[in-house]
């Protein structure tokens, strides 16, 4: 069996990661300019993120936008990062 | 003869099997040479970061490291500026990934590809 391909036990497994951060805040970059930072409640196989008490922030050249949502669905089909803990970068924190 | 035939039909039929098994687990990159080296993924839709690479799966999901984000131009969303952002540990869709390459024996070169006028 070819095991060159298949990390071995040392190495991080992406999904693994994620599903460790289930529960606490994630920050979702997606492939366009728009950013979701939420509480993350689940994923299934293709990456579909079920997010809680979610900000939304969108970079457009006017400048930044930010929506308030509560809970989403979030489709992983225009997913690029998953930042686990993330709160925007930049943004300054409470307490 | 007929039996004979139809041993080999299925001894045929076992080697494929076993070449499709070999073909799934098989990828075309091995990034385990890759792992604790810092690389450049580009991402489908202009996005581009760099960080340690920490695991991978099959798919190209990627866990990075140390990241940072290459910011681009909001005017020219195919211009990179100097500046990028921090992001700490990310995990990279691997869906999305459409360039790994190693920071190491990589540079940034002029255009060369600009057509000179007169």
């Amino acid at each position: 069996m070819t095991q060159s391909s298949l990390p071995n036990p040392n190495t991080l497994l992406p999904l693994e990661l994620v599903d460790k951060c289930i529960g606490s805040r994630i920050h979702i970059i997606m492939k366009n300019d728009k950013e979701m930072v939420g509480t993350l409640q689940g994923f299934d196989d293709f990456v579909n993120m079920l997010l809680d008490d979610v900000t939304e922030y969108e970079s457009t050249p006017e400048g930044r936008k930010i929506t308030k949502l509560d809970q989403i669905l979030l489709n992983g089909n225009n997913i690029a990062m998953l930042v686990p803990g993330g709160e925007m970068p930049g943004e300054s924190y409470d307490g | 003869m007929a039996s004979k035939e139809g041993g080999e039909k299925s001894k045929g039929s076992q080697v494929t099997g076993d070449n499709k098994e070999k073909r799934r687990k098989e990828s075309i990159l091995d990034l385990s040479k890759y792992l604790e080296k810092s690389i450049r993924v580009k991402f489908a839709g202009g996005r581009e970061a760099a960080g340690i690479l920490k695991g991978y799966d099959p798919l190209l999901n990627l866990v990075l490291d140390n990241t940072t984000e290459f910011l681009r131009d909001p005017d020219d969303p195919y211009k990179l500026l100097d500046d990028t952002r921090a992001l700490g540990l990310v995990v990279c869709r691997g869906t999305s990934v459409v360039l790994i390459c190693p920071m190491d024996g990589m540079e940034a070169i002029p255009n060369p590809f600009i057509n000179q006028e007169g």
